[in-house]
């Protein structure tokens, strides 16, 4: 598929705020870029038809993450520095460009967005696994939605341990706070 | 170099966004905004998984009569866990970042070291 002006007006915010929450001096104005470019990001979501990654994203990208965030800048400190933007430092841009373009030399091999198999083959589109999930979800599980019965029956073992990496963070957060509950 | 960029612009938007977390994870002095780019680098992850799923004309993957053909229900999920796993991977570092803060009184990385080196 070829950009459409939205997807590319899209794109072109998230990374503009992405930028900005690299080179904005002041941490709050940073978390502020970095919860825009999580809004729009999750509208990337639901424009590459995943709308339940789009919802999680929402709430817990923009929303949570950004209360957490908030939530440490006022137990530590917001320190007031001259200037609004950071200088760049040559030495990393080089490094980060170099590691970029090695990472773009691999594009030219990807399936170009939206393949679906017939012209360009695209694996993950067109593989077994897909088809399998697609064909048996609602006959396996009786949900409708082919995402939940992925995620809570076939890899609900991954769920768990997903359930599990919470707990441990939640139980670590306290240790490291030398709290007993969260207050 | 153009129609590349038409037909892979997601792709292109991915390894911008990891060299924009990776430059943040290097170059913030403040542990908070190192903790912001380690976020964003992860997305640019997630925009790739994403982007290998969809199929142009595909609908999200609500399985009903007739309604194919739909995008690969198996990267979602497995970003869903990671979008869950990445937020509890953020809480742990700032629970360490305002002990850090308790500890040292500053989150700034130079005078950290300094400090620690004292």
């Amino acid at each position: 598929m070829t950009l459409s002006l939205i997807e590319g007006l899209l794109l072109v915010f998230v990374l503009g705020c992405a930028i900005g929450a690299a080179v904005l001096r002041d941490v709050l104005a940073s978390l502020m870029a970095f919860a825009a470019y999580s809004l729009g990001i999750s509208i990337i979501w639901v424009m590459l038809e995943a709308p339940d990654v789009g919802l999680t994203e929402a709430a817990v990208g923009a929303g949570i993450m950004t209360i957490l965030f908030i939530l440490a800048l006022a137990n530590t400190v917001r320190p007031q520095e001259n200037g609004l933007f950071e200088s760049l430092s040559v030495r990393t841009v080089v490094l980060v460009g170099a590691f970029v373009v090695v990472m773009v030399a691999t594009v030219p091999s990807l399936p170009p967005v939206g393949a679906d198999g017939t012209v360009h083959p695209n694996p993950v589109v067109s593989g077994e696994v897909t088809q399998y999930y697609i064909d048996n979800a609602y006959a396996d599980t009786e949900v409708k939605n082919a995402v939940t019965a992925v995620l809570a029956a076939y890899r609900g073992f991954d769920t768990l341990g997903e359930a599990v990496v919470v707990f441990s963070a939640g139980v670590a957060a306290l240790t490291v706070l030398r709290q007993e509950v969260f207050a | 170099m153009f129609e590349l960029l038409n037909s892979h612009y997601n792709y292109f938007a991915v390894m911008l966004l990891l060299g924009i977390g990776l430059y943040m994870l290097i170059e913030s002095r403040n542990l908070v905004k190192k903790v912001i780019g380690m976020n964003i680098f992860q997305t640019g992850i997630f925009l790739f998984f994403i982007t290998l799923a969809f199929r142009t004309g595909g609908n999200p993957p609500i399985i009903k009569e007739g309604g194919g053909p739909y995008v690969s229900p198996l990267p979602h999920v497995l970003i869903l866990t990671a979008i869950v796993v990445g937020v509890s991977l953020t809480a742990v570092a700032l629970a360490l970042i305002i002990r850090i803060y308790t500890e040292y009184g500053t989150l700034d990385e130079d005078k950290l070291k300094q400090l620690y080196y004292d």
